[in-house]
């Protein structure tokens, strides 16, 4: 009983949303090998960034499917980040070079339906570079925040 | 209005190919029960070439019929296209849904076909303001490929410029993110998910199909806002750097939504970040199927 009541809470909307605006949650998708590797370096080395950001690894940004993001911003999220390796430094090669021709055209999507552009956000972030990470975080959620109260898009229910 | 000498030309070619045995099957255009509307017709006997026809009310882009297994299992197949179609044609030879050698192009010479709705209200000429956007900014009145020509006896298209094609597109690019928000809100909230669009694309072949894929479930099949918006949105992203614009998606939809905005939009952009259109050489690889390294990074940090 008290399992099903702890899954149940986990997968509410409100809870991925946070309560409004002033605590707005930003998704970050990042690759395992260098934005994670990032992010965690900026972790051991005890630095601090805010912390409305959620991170959820994949292996590359090439597996990264646009659905990703869309799925964020329906279940509420005010802000999404694609981060991965930089260009020519990519594990498998060649993921970031492909992801980067979906996303050029799936953010021209976006912002031709509506969504403000603010709310995406992209990024090459390598292992070495834990302080990038830390200023993109903090630049990316000042500028959600800054954003009028209710932004809203297309995949939000009214 | 029967435009005789074309369809000679057309009935002997398809005679020709099905009595020496080069296809099995013949997809083409005969006339519909109503004078104004043409309707898509399979031969597969010579001696029924003669059903065989070509207007400008031929609007349908036949080539969506070659993504189904009963008209695969026919092998070799030739087809009637207009330009635009044919890129359709060029578009699945890219990404090997179809091959060369099994598909003869019978392409005709189209200078325009007539909007259905103004030709079902007895529209019978061809100018700027009677046919589709697509054909104002068309720009393979000869199609780029084909096995068979037929050229055609009509006057070329005057375009005067003063009919704007695809003005929506404009229109919506100088608009604030909110007013793009409540425009497409409000198109979108006509969606009756009945994928109607997607049936009708030549290029949506999947056997199944993103929304029919349910573990996980991404996108939602009910009939609201943000099940519609997300199916739009994906429609029209597995279709960019790949539609080639034969409009039909529109066509179809019960509800208009008007989805050659995005469309064409999404052509647009691709072309102008990487230099490419769909569906013009079988020998290009598809936009998403190749990268460059000095692609546009603008907007990455």
């Amino acid at each position: 009983m008290e399992d099903k009541d702890v899954r149940k809470e986990n997968h509410t909307d409100s809870k991925i949303a946070g309560d409004g605006s002033a605590d707005p949650r930003i998704i970050a998708f990042v690759c395992n090998w260098c934005t994670y590797s990032g992010a965690d370096l900026a972790g051991t080395s005890r630095m601090k960034y805010s912390d409305n950001v959620r991170v959820i690894k994949l292996p590359c940004t090439g597996r990264i499917d646009p659905l990703f993001i869309v799925e964020a911003f329906k279940k509420g999220a005010k802000g999404v980040l694609v981060s991965g390796c930089h260009p020519g430094d990519c594990h498998y090669t060649s993921g970031n070079y492909h992801s980067r021709r979906k996303y050029a055209t799936f953010r021209d999507l976006l912002g031709y339906l509506g969504v403000d552009l603010d709310r995406v956000e992209f990024s090459w972030v390598s292992a070495s570079e834990g302080n990038k990470w830390v200023s993109i975080i903090n630049e990316f959620t000042d500028k959600i925040k800054s954003l009028p109260g209710k932004s809203t898009d297309i995949f939000t229910k009214k | 209005m029967a435009n005789t000498k074309i369809d000679e030309k057309l009935q002997k070619i398809a005679k020709d190919l099905l009595e020496s045995g080069e296809v099995s099957l013949i997809i083409g255009y005969a006339k519909g029960s109503n004078p104004q509307r043409m309707r898509p017709v399979f031969i597969t006997k010579a001696e029924e070439a003669g059903k065989l026809s070509f207007s400008h009310y031929a609007v349908q882009d036949l080539a969506v019929f070659l993504k189904k297994p009963e008209v695969k299992k026919f092998g070799k197949i030739g087809i009637v296209v207009k330009g635009c179609d044919e890129k359709a044609v060029n578009a699945l030879i890219q990404e090997y849904q179809i091959s060369r050698d099994n598909i003869k192009i019978i392409g005709i010479e189209c200078n325009g076909v007539i909007r259905q709705n103004l030709a079902d209200k007895g529209e019978t000429g061809v100018s700027e303001s009677t046919v589709y956007d697509k054909c104002l900014i068309c720009e393979e009145h000869i199609p780029v490929l084909y096995d068979f020509l037929i050229e055609s006896e009509e006057p070329k298209l005057a375009l005067s410029g003063n009919v704007k094609p695809y003005y929506g597109i404009e229109k919506l690019e100088s608009m604030s993110a909110e007013e793009k928000n409540a425009f497409w809100a409000k198109e979108f909230d006509k969606c009756i998910k009945c994928y109607a669009c997607r049936q009708a694309c030549p290029l949506c072949y999947c056997s199944r199909c993103i929304v029919e894929k349910n573990m996980p479930q991404w996108i939602d099949t009910n009939s609201e806002e943000t099940g519609n918006a997300q199916w739009n949105l994906i429609r029209a992203y597995h279709l960019s750097g790949r539609c080639i614009g034969c409009g039909e998606c529109e066509r179809a939809c019960p509800v208009n939504i008007p989805l050659m905005l995005i469309n064409e939009k999404m052509a647009k952009d691709v072309y102008n970040l990487f230099g490419y259109k769909s569906g013009l050489d079988i020998n290009a690889k598809p936009v998403f199927g190749v990268f460059s390294e000095s692609d546009f990074n603008d907007f990455i940090k």
